[in-house]
């Protein structure tokens, strides 16, 4: 079900964005130093929207890196436990990228599910989605090769497609409609509609595809043993890079931070990159070293995840390629696996 | 740089060839514009991956430590010094490693580059001698190759390998002694000026270790950050912890770091880290009269006891 | 909605040292509010997260059985920080618990059928949560013959000494219990237990076993009920990796497409040999305890 599509030009996206933010928490892209990050903006002038993606994914905004579950007190004989309470106010995510939002897919079915996780699917609900199309890729995108790709909607409520001086606003399902009702929305003509058309049909064109072989599925239940996995992760330093700036990357840890008889529980991330992360009680480690924790990255996303979420823990987004220190290209891993040998 | 390739390679040939190293650690050609990356080669027809090119940043002496094999590593001047200290600290023996020394003109920051051209997207790029030439889908751009360094090889003494077992290329003209120029300013200021200046460097930081794991000198089995008993930090991104995490990293380092750089080129979000362990390098030398990485035969003060070591500071503060 | 990271508060009424070298306590909690007990309804082979407050959270297997109410038993060994916490506690300290967690061991399956309990060391908890359970008087006859082979390392390390000498008296269980390393005053049978399962060969026909305990006991015993005709379908484990969630989302205890803490811990070894070779990790390994001293890079 989606509400019809609408203009938004350029000069009246300020003006739109001040009422937002009247309303809501928005969260959006801007620049910190050198970098273009997901922050939560007090004034339009803060957003970049001429960016090809943010450094970090904005998942943080749903699932932030520390989140208090708890606060408690615990004495002698006694305890109480305190639960947070989620903001009222709706949330904006606003300018994010079609592969980022799509990543978003993939967390909900992680959080969400038969128990679910009142912290993120709370937050989730009264966030909107606001995602702006890619017509420039990076050299490092392949979300087409994914399943999405620069125009996807998947994962967004409204879908922003920048067609020169202005957007064309998509308008994916009923959560976009309250916005789309905002009186700086105008009608969509023709010209504009058919320019879109075009923008979209252009947009994927420069993208390397990623190509496997075979079914990678089947490949990677196959060469688990395989030699090839030394040589492919050999230059792996086993820092959390990817797993942190992945959209998609989930895993956390629990720990209880006190200060004398009170503290918090919270939830941090944590990475299966980190040599503790398996770490038993015993001191055996399953996972010993980078070559069994990288192939775990891998497995999880290309193969287990598949299997239990139907989707691939992978949206193309690039940040592990370009921001990997020895260049460990996931792309090639995959490409290489797919072949049955080594790079 | 071609000429360079080429005897990297044939070095490399002739030493698997004769069986001398088990494995050759160098770089290859990345998989994007702007990007050399580290690769191991064990078989002689793979030598021809082997490339060296101003992109070639990462320090290799991380890929020492325990390794069990005989190994020759393609060494910077950096990489060199942090070969010595790692054998001094018994990571490795002499007597596994053989050094394929490289005189190093300094290597070029990706982000400087990016920067100069924002939000233009980079699709190629090459070298040639002092000038890199940037194409893209719609423009062509050439930037002078002395202004897109790293901080760290603007800063570095030592270009040519202090200790190598066999050079590629000609050595270059050695700089006269540090001058720590680049912390001038950091010196300068007050006690309060120093820690907001790096509480705002470390807000950025999101713990990612990979400046830690970059570090060829940050070879413990169990970081002090992973400790749990007992715990010596949390694992958030909590200010008061990034801070501990960075601040006792820079001084496990003191006297050891060879300010490689593995560090701020690791970091994906622009952490000023370097700017501790130089104000400590500067210490180091100001208080010991030492310099890491130079020598094997010089010891290095912070993990050498000798039972004259000045105590009066512990048992009469 | 319901938050299945807030744990149930909950009153240590019973410490009971389990082993000569107290490293191994069983803690008997109840229920701080009383309706909560309602809300905890587990089945033998789950686990629960025990939380002490300032330290934080660590696994358990449930010792007590759901026959018996008021009262949920974990047995702790003092390893690291929660549990070292743990047994400093006292008589009417507090502490959270939260689950239950995981799948349990496959009643419905068992019923009517001769089971073969085999337990080795520590792992014996959920073992005695379950064989309680299938004694009890409301339960026991829809299970039928019982044999349960336990070991320990010596005599001193044997677990739930109280269950054991009611269990010797019960007509309706045959009880075999072994010790690696025999000591004066220990008049029963000295052996490990892989060999005490082939001594004892129980009858594979309309029978499961469930085998817990260290990796290497599982290790050796796997082959021993094999050739005595147990198909990998009758064969049941209960599988360890380290977890923290317990619900199947933090990622720790991923194992192939499962997640221990949700899908187990409790699997079948025809479902083990159908996940990686990780799995079999858990049972091959020899657990040598010490800490890994490799760089982990």
């Amino acid at each position: 079900m989606s509400s019809p599509s609408k203009i938004l030009r350029k000069v009246r996206l300020a003006s739109f964005l001040e009422r937002l933010i009247q309303e809501r928490q928005v969260f959006a892209p801007v620049r910190e130093g050198e970098v273009i990050l997901i922050r939560e903006i007090e004034s339009p002038s803060q957003v970049v929207l001429e960016y090809p993606n943010a450094k970090e994914s904005p998942k943080s905004v749903l699932f932030p890196q520390r989140e208090t579950l708890f606060w408690y007190r615990a004495e002698k004989g006694k305890a109480e436990v305190d639960i947070p309470r989620d903001k009222e106010q709706g949330r904006v995510l606003f300018g994010i990228r079609p592969c980022d939002a799509r990543g978003l897919l993939l967390l909900d079915k992680v959080f969400g599910g038969d128990c679910r996780d009142p912290y993120y699917v709370g937050k989730r609900a009264n966030t909107v989605v606001v995602s702006l199309g890619c017509d420039d890729p990076n050299p490092s995108c392949f979300c087409l090769s994914m399943g999405g790709g620069p125009c996807s909607k998947e994962g967004s409520d409204l879908f922003l497609l920048d067609v020169g001086d202005r957007y064309v606003a998509e308008g994916v399902n009923e959560k976009s409609a309250a916005l789309l009702a905002d009186e700086t929305f105008e009608k969509l003509d023709e010209e504009t509609a058919a320019l879109a058309e075009k923008v979209k049909r252009a947009s994927g064109a420069s993208m390397h595809p990623v190509v496997l072989k075979e079914k990678l599925v089947e490949q990677l239940e196959r060469l688990f043993n395989d030699p090839v996995w030394k040589d492919l992760t050999e230059s792996c330093l086993g820092c959390g890079i990817c797993t942190y700036l992945c959209p998609t990357c989930h895993c956390f840890d629990l720990c209880d931070e006190a200060a004398g008889t009170t503290g918090e529980r919270i939830r941090v991330w944590d990475s299966c990159q980190f040599p503790l992360f398996t770490q038993q009680a015993s001191g055996f480690n399953p996972r010993p070293t980078v070559k069994e924790r990288f192939r775990q990255r891998i497995m999880h996303k290309f193969s287990y995840l598949p299997e239990t979420q139907t989707m691939p823990g992978c949206v193309g987004c690039g940040r592990c390629v370009t921001e990997c220190p020895v260049n460990l290209d996931i792309r090639e891993v995959v490409t290489s696996l797919s072949k049955g040998n080594a790079r | 740089m071609r000429q360079l390739t080429t005897d990297i390679r044939s070095i490399a040939r002739k030493l698997l060839q004769e069986k001398k190293v088990q494995v050759v650690i160098g770089f290859e050609r990345g998989s994007m514009p702007l990007r050399s990356r580290p690769c191991f080669v064990r078989k002689e027809e793979d030598v021809e991956r082997l490339v060296w090119d101003g992109f070639c940043e990462n320090t290799l002496a991380a890929y020492l430590p325990k390794r069990k094999e005989k190994v020759a590593i393609v060494a910077k001047g950096c990489d060199s010094r942090a070969v010595v200290e790692l054998i001094k600290e018994k990571q490795a023996q002499r007597e596994q490693v053989i050094l394929i020394g490289v005189p190093c003109r300094g290597m070029i920051d990706r982000t400087r580059v990016e920067a100069n051209v924002a939000p233009k997207r980079i699709l190629q790029a090459e070298e040639r001698e002092d000038v890199l030439i940037l194409k893209g889908s719609d423009f062509e751009q050439a930037l002078s190759r002395s202004d897109l360094l790293h901080d760290s090889c603007k800063t570095c003494t030592h270009p040519n390998p202090v200790l190598h077992d066999v050079l590629a290329g000609q050595p270059l003209v050695e700089k006269d002694g540090d001058s720590f120029s680049d912390i001038e300013a950091f010196d300068a200021m007050t006690s309060e000026e120093r820690w907001a200046y790096v509480s705002k460097e470390v807000d950025k930081c999101i713990r990612c270790y990979a400046c830690r794991n970059a570090c060829p000198l940050c070879y413990c089995p169990e970081c002090f950050v992973d400790a749990s008993l007992p715990r010596w930090i949390g694992k958030s991104t909590d200010a008061s912890d990034t801070t501990i995490f960075h601040l006792m990293r820079a001084y496990h380092l003191a006297g050891r770091c060879v300010s490689c750089g593995a560090c701020e080129r690791a970091c994906p979000v622009g952490v000023d880290i370097r700017k501790l362990n130089r104000k400590l390098q500067k210490d180091v030398k100001a208080l010991f009269g030492y310099e890491a990485g130079l020598s094997l035969d010089e010891t290095s003060p912070l993990a050498t006891f000798r039972p004259d070591d000045p105590e009066h500071f512990i048992v009469n503060p | 909605m319901e938050n299945p990271y807030v744990p149930f508060l909950m009153r240590i009424e019973e410490i009971i040292v389990e082993t000569e070298d107290e490293n191994i306590k069983t803690f008997e909690l109840s229920f701080v509010g009383k309706a909560d007990e309602e809300r905890f309804v587990y089945t033998p082979g789950q686990f629960a997260e025990i939380s002490v407050f300032g330290k934080g959270e660590a696994p358990f297997g449930m010792a007590s059985t759901p026959t018996r109410p008021g009262r949920l038993a974990f047995s702790v060994s003092k390893i690291g920080v929660v549990t070292g916490e743990l047994h400093r506690m006292e008589k009417g300290d507090v502490v959270g618990v939260r689950g239950p967690l995981g799948n349990g061991y496959p009643l419905e399956s068992f019923k009517t059928k001769s089971l073969v309990l085999v337990g080795g060391g520590f792992g014996f908890s959920t073992l005695r949560s379950l064989t309680n359970f299938i004694l009890h008087d409301s339960s026991r006859k829809d299970y039928g013959h019982l044999t349960v082979i336990y070991g320990a390392r010596r005599p001193g390390l044997l677990l739930y000494k109280r269950d054991l000498e009611h269990w010797r008296e019960r007509a309706d269980l045959q009880l075999h219990l072994t010790v690696d390393k025999g000591e004066n005053g220990w008049q029963g049978h000295v052996g490990f237990v892989p060999d005490v399962t082939r001594a004892v060969a129980p009858n594979p026909r309309n029978a499961y076993a469930v085998v817990c305990g260290p990796p290497a006991m599982i290790h050796f015993t796997l082959p021993v009920l094999k050739e005595l005709g147990f198909g990998d379908e009758n064969i049941f484990l209960s599988l360890e990796m380290r977890m923290k969630c317990g619900i199947g989302k933090c990622g720790r205890c991923n194992v192939g497409s499962k997640y221990i803490c949700r899908d187990g811990p409790v699997f079948s070894q025809q479902e083990l040999s159908r996940l990686t070779t990780e799995a079999h990790m858990q049972e091959g390994c020899t657990g040598h305890g010490a800490r890994c001293t490799e760089k982990h890079r």
